[in-house]
């Protein structure tokens, strides 16, 4: 009921801001437009965008409401969890929004893309987040040269759900890897140069990102200027990036991408990332820790292919370097079992709260070493406009289990996008998504742009 | 017996005016009507279905030579900063949540509808075919032109012109299997200014879509000199600041 209650409120709060739009597009629809022509249209192409204002403002506001379906059974319920939850299920109700601004002035642009959450579960009841996810200033005093100051997102690499080369980006959403990431406080540059050779453009972008108690504090302990760049080549058709990070924190990091279409219809692309003096833990069965350091190779191969039915293929194959090998995966969940049988004969929390001391590590997403994703999406399928039914399949090559997350996005108004996803997880005892907390998750979401 | 040697004369004479044209040559100059070789333009998108919903998109574009051209969205809000940039056969779409180009195709739709990414992006026609016959008529000429790369969006293209502007009045899109996959209707032709004659708006039809209609409306057509540096995949995400 409170569900229904919010969502109604929201629809509430858009038709209302929106009247206008929705009132005009309600009106185009009379039958009398059914066969409308050249002249029955507005041609007259006078329209407010072409007259540029130094500042534009952007709000979009999602309502998303999120039903989790526990597996009891799994190991990882029984970490978070113990057995103080007695429900199968648990609601979400998120309001997003986002307030995207910017300025410009002759070379100067000022820019801001600000995010507000307030949520609803069981376990939080009303919470709210805030957060500037960027906010920098651009100077540009020609094409050749550009200068950022502030909070920026560095998306780096060619892979599509996963980034081993983004090394100044926050991870991606395995679940949504097209959603906006938040960005890190960095000072850079882009140098852009045209050529006539066989190497036609050459873009440089240096990167550095501070580290200490107020700003970036999450990169690490000690502070410190991390410092990197991305050197871009479009050669041959084909897009290659070669790029570094050094640090103390994070480690050294080099990496190399490209990206090519072999043929109008079908690209193919790859990311290649080493990780210097990487330091991995490691957990036995019994709960000891044991710690090795070595260079992690992560890479990834990808294609995607659009089908002459306007089926689109996206295929990644990611080789994580830093992740776990199927016995050391398993040996942390059988830690976990232990401790959770502890904890029922003794009532004693010490294993199963160490073992979470580890969770950072293991129950991240793809925290194992070789994965496949295929996502494929069909546009317009039954003549329906705007509406793009997808399936998305997440394979565990290591101990077989896997997500499927079917998906149907629609835009039946201009501005207004509806998506409803469910993810499962199959997987058999001790795998990864076989013991991951949720056996289903089912997310609709509305949203509107203004 | 004279009606028969003047119908065979003419016959002959048009045939051999035909022979004569160079129709490479017409289809470079069709371009050069068209537009300038480097230019701005704004442009509006409007996808028509059936039951009269309309969906209209804004884009504002930069095209230098052949075979660049780079674009941003304008409207509506779920689109704006959307950019695309073509070089050559190359296409790349950035999405500002995505942060990041990515390739896409031309069959690909960025904006979903009739329309597809070489509509959206099109550079000169003489860039991605080679005219292979070329027939006059009464009113100018009929170029069929063959794609010079396999697997484009359209694999063969006949454009009827209008010899006495040298500007298309109609061009038809087939896939490589002979199917017709859509038509481009050009209409109301308008003065842009320095010497920028063309048609203001393209109406296309396909069959795949009974009943859906698309129109693209041009505005605000000038020349402009471009750095090459714009149309890079760095610049992507600063498109909007050079209007």
């Amino acid at each position: 009921m409170r569900q229904v209650f919010v969502i109604l409120t929201i629809w509430f709060v858009t038709i209302f801001f929106n009247g206008l739009a929705f009132s005009e597009n309600i009106l185009e629809n009379t039958p009398e437009d059914i066969n409308v022509g050249l002249d029955d249209l507005d041609l007259d192409f006078k329209i407010e965008e072409i007259e540029k204002k130094p500042y534009s403002i952007n709000v979009d506001i999602e309502t998303k409401e999120t039903l989790r379906i526990f597996n009891r059974d799994a190991l990882l319920f029984k970490q978070k969890y113990l057995d103080n939850k007695k429900e199968d299920t648990a609601w979400q109700t998120d309001l997003d929004l986002t307030i995207e601004g910017q300025y410009q002035k002759d070379s100067i642009k000022l820019y801001g893309r600000f995010n507000g959450l307030f949520y609803y579960n069981d376990d939080e009841k009303w919470e709210s987040e805030k957060k500037a996810e960027e906010a920098y200033i651009s100077f540009q005093p020609s094409f050749l040269w550009a200068f950022d100051a502030g909070k920026k997102v560095h998306k780096w690499g060619k892979g599509y759900a996963f980034s081993p080369s983004a090394f100044f980006a926050r991870p991606k959403d395995l679940d949504n890897p097209d959603a906006t990431l938040e960005g890190y406080y960095s000072l850079s540059a882009d140098y852009i140069k045209s050529m006539k050779g066989f190497i036609k453009t050459i873009a440089i972008t240096p990167v550095l990102m501070p580290v200490n108690r107020n700003i970036n504090q999450e990169l690490g302990p000690e502070d410190e200027l991390i410092w990197g760049g991305n050197f871009y080549f479009f050669t041959f058709d084909t897009d290659i990036d070669f790029m570094f990070l050094i640090s103390d924190n994070l480690n050294n990091r080099f990496g190399i991408d490209f990206s090519k279409n072999l043929s109008p219809s079908f690209e193919i692309h790859g990311d290649a990332a080493l990780i210097d003096g990487y330091q991995q833990y490691i957990i036995d069965e019994l709960g000891n820790i044991s710690g090795s350091e070595y260079t992690a190779f992560n890479f990834l191969l990808g294609l995607r292919y659009l089908s002459t039915l306007e089926t689109t293929y996206i295929l990644e194959y990611y080789r994580n370097g830093q992740g776990y090998s199927n016995l050391e995966y398993e040996n942390y969940l059988t830690f976990i079992e232990r401790g959770y049988n502890q904890y029922l004969n003794t009532s004693s929390k010490t294993a199963i709260l160490k073992s979470k001391t580890y969770a950072a590590y293991y129950n991240q997403q793809a925290a194992m070493r070789d994965y496949l994703y295929l996502k494929i999406s069909q546009k317009d399928p039954f003549g329906i406009l705007y509406f793009v039914p997808a399936i998305t399949f997440i394979y565990n090559l290591n101990d077989q289990s896997a997500s499927i997350t079917p998906q149907i996005t629609y835009s039946p108004l201009t501005n207004l996008t509806l998506d409803l996803k469910t993810r499962l997880l199959f997987g058999a005892g001790k795998t990864e998504y076989g013991e991951k907390i949720n056996m289903a998750k089912i997310v609709l979401s509305l949203k509107y742009y203004f | 017996m004279k009606k028969i040697f003047l119908i065979t004369w003419l016959c002959l004479f048009s045939a051999m005016t035909a022979f004569a044209l160079d129709g490479n040559e017409i289809l470079k100059q069709v371009d050069r009507n068209l537009n300038p070789e480097s230019f701005e333009m704004y442009r509006k998108l409007i996808n028509i279905e059936p039951d009269g919903t309309k969906k209209e998109f804004v884009m504002f574009s930069l095209k230098k030579g052949k075979d660049k051209i780079a674009s941003v969205f304008l409207s509506p809000a779920s689109e704006k900063g959307r950019s695309t940039l073509r070089i050559a056969d190359n296409m790349w779409l950035y999405i500002p949540n995505v942060g990041k180009p990515i390739r896409i195709t031309s069959l690909q739709s960025v904006t979903g509808g009739v329309f597809n990414n070489s509509d959206i992006m099109r550079v000169d026609y003489s860039a991605e075919y080679n005219c292979e016959k070329i027939e006059t008529t009464d009113i100018g000429y009929t170029l069929y032109l063959k794609a010079k790369l396999k697997n484009v969006a359209y694999e063969t293209v006949t454009m009827f012109i209008d010899s006495a502007q040298l500007l298309p009045n109609k061009i038809e899109c087939y896939a490589a299997s002979g199917m017709l996959i859509k038509n481009l209707y050009f209409k109301k032709i308008k003065n842009f200014g320095n010497d920028i004659i063309r048609p203001s708006i393209i109406e296309t039809d396909s069959p795949l879509y009974k009943g859906y209609k698309s129109y693209i409306v041009f505005a605000n057509v000038k020349k402009k000199e471009l750095a090459d540096e714009i149309f890079s995949l760095n610049y992507m995400s600063k498109i909007d600041g050079l209007r």
